[in-house]
């Protein structure tokens, strides 16, 4: 089925099958490898996108959802020639060890924000629950946002 | 690329940060070349069997499918492994574990790839699996390996004087079982890569690996290709642990690549594929006696080792040795009689994880310190100072530790800590339905190969035409942050800013072997190469600088950023234009660094080939406060502290992650990670069944460096990358007992293994 | 071929489901896990966008919840905050902030787990659900909905519409405790769901509902009988307990052993303690 959506700022049409994932049309049919694929069962966050302002999984998506959509992924909030916040902040205090999760870390770093704008580290933990680490023990995470969100 | 210096010393921010901050760098799952074909693996399903009969008619002519290849489709030896080649490509006759792979099926995509695997008939007649070491063991027991003549892959022993002898002197003797499981490295990029031969015969492979120079020689072992004629990229890892550490997916690509000539083909495991087919750690059985005096004085352990190797070798042997090395703890006792057995099984397959045979092993010495602390009425943080190694003892292996040993000194950080001095406060303080624990753990964790295998690096660094510096990497960065570590260390020889150097991650065309990126060696050993090759550098255009100046002798110079500098004169000669009158040929510095290893030749240990002895060893020491709670027997981790000493901290950003990440890894192996095969059936198939911790889990750990000087290392340095992981489970088995007087001998510690321990102690 | 349909109205949906191979989908959560597993192909239709399906309501004492509004939908309601703390915190437990912004209420209840983390929410409010189809709707409660692990009674071409709340007296307790393995994405070993009301310190009336003990949540009925009219104090709980420990009929599975869970659930009463007035 053909679908409309817009992806970081940028008018796109596909045909996609049913079957396809957000996932892969994100990788594999826009090039957009910035976005991670980690257990394609929602259970590490690493796919994690903006979908109408709000961060989802693209692994739990079908593409055909992606119709009337407008998606940002990480490569849509910032590069290193202008990044975001967040991933300054990340890349300053530590915050990335072998990188896989951080593309997703930082997505829903980025929707905590935009809800929470002040937030606790209480509240930085809970809203990055959903997104694995294997490398950091997470500390380190918190306190780029903590420090983003200032 | 940012400016400003780029030196040893200061809190760097690693050079690749900002760009995987960015999803801009590309990891080896993120090649998708135009053309590519999906490879998979039909793999056994059953833990033991003949296969009578692989069936791929219907397969192979499903539309879309290039190749489904077979065992008779592999030329070359059909073998894979490090040291023991013993693991097949393609399972001709026999399978040995669930995950063995059948038949590889190479299709236009991953749907047809999906469907064609399940249209593959595979029978086999199933044996009677061994899925535990006293099964494989048993009289009569089927063997895995007929031609190896039994399942035990190594038997071995490591005796220091005479245990059996000392024990009798002794005023008090210990006994325990412990037992540690399977545990998934559970990276976050699962094993992938890509391959393709090119007309020249050449094969060329990107993948997430821990071993791009060693791979070509698996490969080419197993495939019947020469290894010069096989070029591997290896771009950052997205986590490797040790998983990835040997041939994962390489030799399944190369044959597909082989068979398919001049097509790219992709080939990237799915997270089930990952735990079933992946390697993981060995799940241990230690029974331990220790003998010791009333005045605290270690005098004899017995203990016998069972590590389950699973179906192949991997690295079972040399991490049986590990911990072997090890099992006494970080102290000084008088007498050992280790003896250890690494068994085949038909269990998945075990191999490197980060604590390499020791995180088992430390579970049980600390947990035997805790019971004799607690038996002779002593303060457990000074039972272990007073037993502590020290530079010039000989360690529980009978070798003479002459590099830095700096344990006591990071217990005695943890005796002064608030979180120590407190603890009594703390616990009684608890609330309702809580009890609360203070526990400590010493540990170590020998760094490099050891004796048997050259240790060796191979670093290059090239002057660009522009004036800038590239440092070719020959070990992988799996997270460690090496890459950006050799920057430094090019920088502060050089004295350059970041925005000068450049490091290209590992390519076998362009790097020197160098090694694997494991055994806490990336820094160390490439570093001490890189150091010399950049010394070579500096001194080479110095020279080169005063010949073009026409200043008549080099002294006086000086590099500074981006430039040559004569200090009597002050006459400078900018790198570039060093850059660009230098042939290539010229513009390039190679040196090479080989480990010192133990000049002890210990009277023991000769059934390891390689590995024993191992000469440095970086310390540490663990404080954990836990929280339980009585009514679900739920641990809770409040507080973590880690005192670590690795010689001089080149970078602390990079030093404290690794502790960080170490005690991370180490806390959901204490508490949450069970990799569970029921009958060789895997039962943890995924991320929701296998637990890893998430944010909510795992407290803020502060992580203290406790300095000392490693005379041998650059700068001073020796390598932490896994010392952390193996102070958490000893830890919180510690505050557990602290907390409710029981203990525990099995990892993980449950909830259910608390309620017991809470209804023992209410009994009692 | 699968085919995906993304209706923007019930009259658009029921066409769709004629089809008996149609399946629903609201968050993905659990269908799409599922189809990577291998369910059988055939269309697939997503509630998201029918309007009919979301929002959050309160009319009188009751609390309508479209079936396909989202989990943070749940969370950020001002209405669902004040009034039905209970189902929010349970909310708040379930997987993680990714899942819950796509997951939604009538996924959870439809998929109907033994481990479902809003179900004994639910089962404790007495809530009922609001089935649509074509020609017709009904209300049926949430304890007669669920018949077994993954089962309900929805018939070909109906859907859950709405989930309706109660809202307890105010004054009533609301009280909730999951546990799982860790404190995020974990799948529920046990809990308990409960709703009281006081009268200073003695209970005038009780609700208690636990999950993952049985295959269907549990609603201990000689535990509330026995507690009603009594004192809210650690013996009465203690006693209270060893009821819930009869009657809980668990399994053991890769999280926990059928005694863990027996145990550890029966234990969960004693923290009803702390609101003793």
């Amino acid at each position: 089925m053909i679908i409309h959506f817009s992806v970081n700022g940028r008018d796109v049409e596909r045909d996609v099958r049913g079957d396809e994932r957000a996932v892969d049309i994100i990788r594999e049919d826009l090039g957009l490898t910035g976005t991670k694929e980690g257990c394609g069962t929602g259970e590490c966050g690493a796919c994690a996108v903006l979908m109408n302002g709000r961060a989802r999984l693209s692994c739990l998506t079908l593409a055909a959802q992606l119709d009337g959509a407008v998606l940002t992924t990480i490569e849509g909030l910032g590069t290193p020639d202008r990044p975001h916040p967040l991933q300054r902040a990340f890349a300053e205090h530590g915050a990335v060890q072998c990188g896989f999760c951080t593309p997703g870390m930082v997505v829903a770093a980025a929707d905590l924000l935009a809800r929470n704008p002040a937030p606790s580290r209480d509240d930085i933990r809970e809203g990055l629950s959903g997104n694995l680490c294997r490398c950091t023990g997470y500390s380190r995470i918190l306190d780029a946002v903590e420090k983003a969100g200032r | 690329m940012p400016h400003g210096p780029y030196d040893i010393g200061p809190a760097r921010p690693r050079l690749d940060a900002l760009s995987k901050a960015c999803g801009a760098e590309r990891f080896s799952t993120d090649h998708y070349p135009p053309g590519m074909l999906w490879a998979g693996v039909r793999r056994a399903g059953v833990p033991h069997g003949l296969i009578r009969e692989i069936d791929t008619a219907r397969a192979a002519s499903l539309p879309g499918v290039r190749r489904v290849l077979t065992r008779a489709d592999v030329p070359g030896a059909n073998r894979q492994g490090i040291v023991h080649k013993d693991m097949p490509v393609l399972c001709g006759s026999r399978v040995r574990h669930a995950g063995d792979p059948v038949a590889l099926v190479v299709a236009d995509s991953r749907d047809v790839l999906r469907r064609a695997l399940e249209l593959v008939r595979v029978s086999i007649d199933p044996l009677p699996a061994v899925c535990d070491v006293d099964t494989a063991l048993a009289e009569n027991a089927p063997l895995l390996h007929p031609e190896h003549g039994s399942n035990l892959l190594l038997a071995a022993e490591i005796l220091k004087g005479d245990a059996e002898a000392s024990l009798k002197k002794c005023d008090v003797i210990l006994e325990e079982t412990f037992f540690t499981p399977s545990q998934a490295h559970a990276f976050l990029e699962t094993e992938n890569g890509l391959a393709r031969m090119d007309e020249d015969g050449v094969l060329h492979m990107t993948v997430s690996t821990q071993a791009p120079f060693r791979d070509r020689f698996e490969i080419g072992h197993a495939l019947g290709l020469a290894p010069w004629k096989i070029r591997i990229e290896s771009p950052f890892l997205g986590g490797g642990f040790g998983g990835k550490d040997g041939s994962t997916v390489q030799c399944l690509l190369g044959l597909a690549a082989m068979r398919l000539p001049g097509r790219w083909i992709k080939m990237w495991w799915d997270r089930e594929e990952s735990f079933l087919a992946g390697y993981k750690r060995h799940a241990a059985r230690m029974e331990y006696t220790l003998g010791a005096m009333a005045d605290g004085t270690l005098e004899a352990l017995r203990c016998r080792l069972w590590y389950d190797s699973g179906a192949y070798a991997h690295l079972g042997g040399e991490i049986m040795e590990l911990g072997m090395e090890h099992a006494a703890g970080p102290y000084r006792i008088g007498s050992m009689d280790c003896r250890g057995w690494c068994v085949y099984t038909n269990n998945p397959v075990a191999g490197a994880f980060r604590g390499f045979g020791v995180a088992q092993v430390s579970f049980a010495f600390e947990g035997m310190m805790d019971r004799l602390a607690d038996r002779l009425g002593r303060d457990r943080l000074d039972l272990r100072r007073q037993n502590a190694l020290r530079r010039g003892d000989r360690n529980c292996s009978g070798v003479t530790l002459t590099s830095s040993t700096g344990l006591d000194e990071c217990l005695r950080r943890l005796r002064e800590d608030e979180l120590w001095t407190s603890r009594q406060a703390w616990k009684k303080a608890a609330p309702r339905f809580t009890r609360r624990g203070v526990g400590v753990a010493a540990v170590f964790n020998g760094m490099g190969y050891g004796r048997g295998l050259a240790d060796n690096a191979i670093a290059k660094i090239e002057l660009t035409p522009e004036g800038h510096f590239t440092i070719y990497s020959g070990v992988s960065d799996m997270g460690q942050g090496n890459a950006s570590t050799y920057a430094q260390i090019a920088g502060e020889t050089l004295c350059q800013d970041a925005g000068r150097l450049r490091v290209v991650q590992p390519d076998t065309e362009l790097a020197h072997p160098s090694g694997s990126a494991s055994a806490g060696r990336t820094t160390y050993t490439f570093g001490k190469a890189l150091i010399q090759a950049c010394e070579l550098m500096a001194s080479k255009l110095i020279r080169r600088a005063a010949l073009a100046l026409m200043i008549d002798e080099p002294g006086g110079f000086a590099l500074v950023p981006g430039a040559v500098r004569h200090l009597p004169t002050g006459r400078e000669l900018p790198l570039s234009a060093l850059g660009a009158m230098l042939t290539r040929d010229d513009r390039i510095c190679v040196a090479e660094y080989l480990m010192p290893v133990s000049r002890e030749v210990p009277d023991t240990g000769k059934d390891f080939a390689l590995g024993f002895p191992h000469l440095i060893f970086p310390y540490a020491a663990h404080l954990v406060r836990i929280e339980i709670d009585e009514l679900t027997g739920a641990v809770r981790v409040c507080d973590y502290l880690a005192a670590t000493d690795g010689g001089r901290v080149l970078n602390p950003q990079n030093f404290h992650q690794q502790i960080e990440g170490g005690v991370a890894q180490g806390l959901g192996f204490a508490l949450m990670e069970d990799f569970a095969t029921s009958n060789g059936q895997v039962a943890t198939r995924d991320l929701s069944t296998y637990l890893i911790p998430t944010c909510m889990d795992l407290p803020d750990t502060r992580s203290l460096a406790v300095e000392t000087l490693e005379h041998s290392g650059p700068f001073g340095m020796k390598g932490v990358g896994e010392v952390g992981l193996n102070g958490p489970l000893p830890a919180v088995a510690s505050a557990l007992s602290d907390a409710l007087g029981g203990y525990a001998v099995r990892a993980p510690i449950t909830p259910e293994t608390v309620l017991h321990l809470l209804s023992a102690g209410a009994r009692a | 071929m699968r085919s995906v349909h993304l209706p923007s109205s019930l009259d658009a949906l029921w066409p769709l489901l004629d089809d008996p191979q149609a399946r629903v989908m609201a968050g993905g959560t659990d269908l799409l896990v599922g189809l990577r597993a291998g369910l059988p192909a055939g269309p697939i239709c997503c509630l998201e966008r029918i309007p009919a399906l979301r929002g959050v309501s309160v009319s009188g004492r009751i609390v309508r919840i479209g079936a396909a509004a989202t989990l943070t939908e749940l969370l950020e309601s001002e209405d669902i905050a004040a009034g039905l703390p209970l189902l929010r915190a349970s909310v708040r437990r379930l997987g993680s902030p990714l899942v819950r912004n796509q997951a939604t209420l009538g996924g959870n209840v439809c998929t109907a787990s033994p481990a479902g983390d809003t179900l004994p929410a639910l089962y404790a409010l007495g809530a009922t659900l609001e089935l649509a189809s074509r020609s017709s709707t009904r209300a049926v409660p949430v304890e007669d909905f669920i018949t077994g692990p993954g089962r309900t009674v929805l018939r070909p071409g109906e859907i859950l519409a709405a989930v309706c709340v109660p809202l307890p007296e105010s004054g009533a307790i609301q009280h909730f405790e999951k546990i799982g393995r860790r404190r995020a994405l974990a799948i529920s070993v046990a809990s308990l769901a409960a709703c009281l009301e006081l009268d200073g310190g003695r209970i005038r009336r009780i609700s208690l509902a636990l999950g993952s003990v049985a295959p269907t949540v549990l609603r201990c009925r000689e535990a509330e009988a026995w507690l009603t009219g009594r004192e809210l104090t650690a013996d009465n709980l203690t006693q209270a307990a060893e009821l819930v420990r009869a009657a809980v009929r668990p399994v053991s599975d890769v999280r926990a052993t059928a005694d863990y869970r027996r145990q550890a659930s029966a234990n969960l009463l004693l923290r009803l303690e702390a609101h003793r007035p």
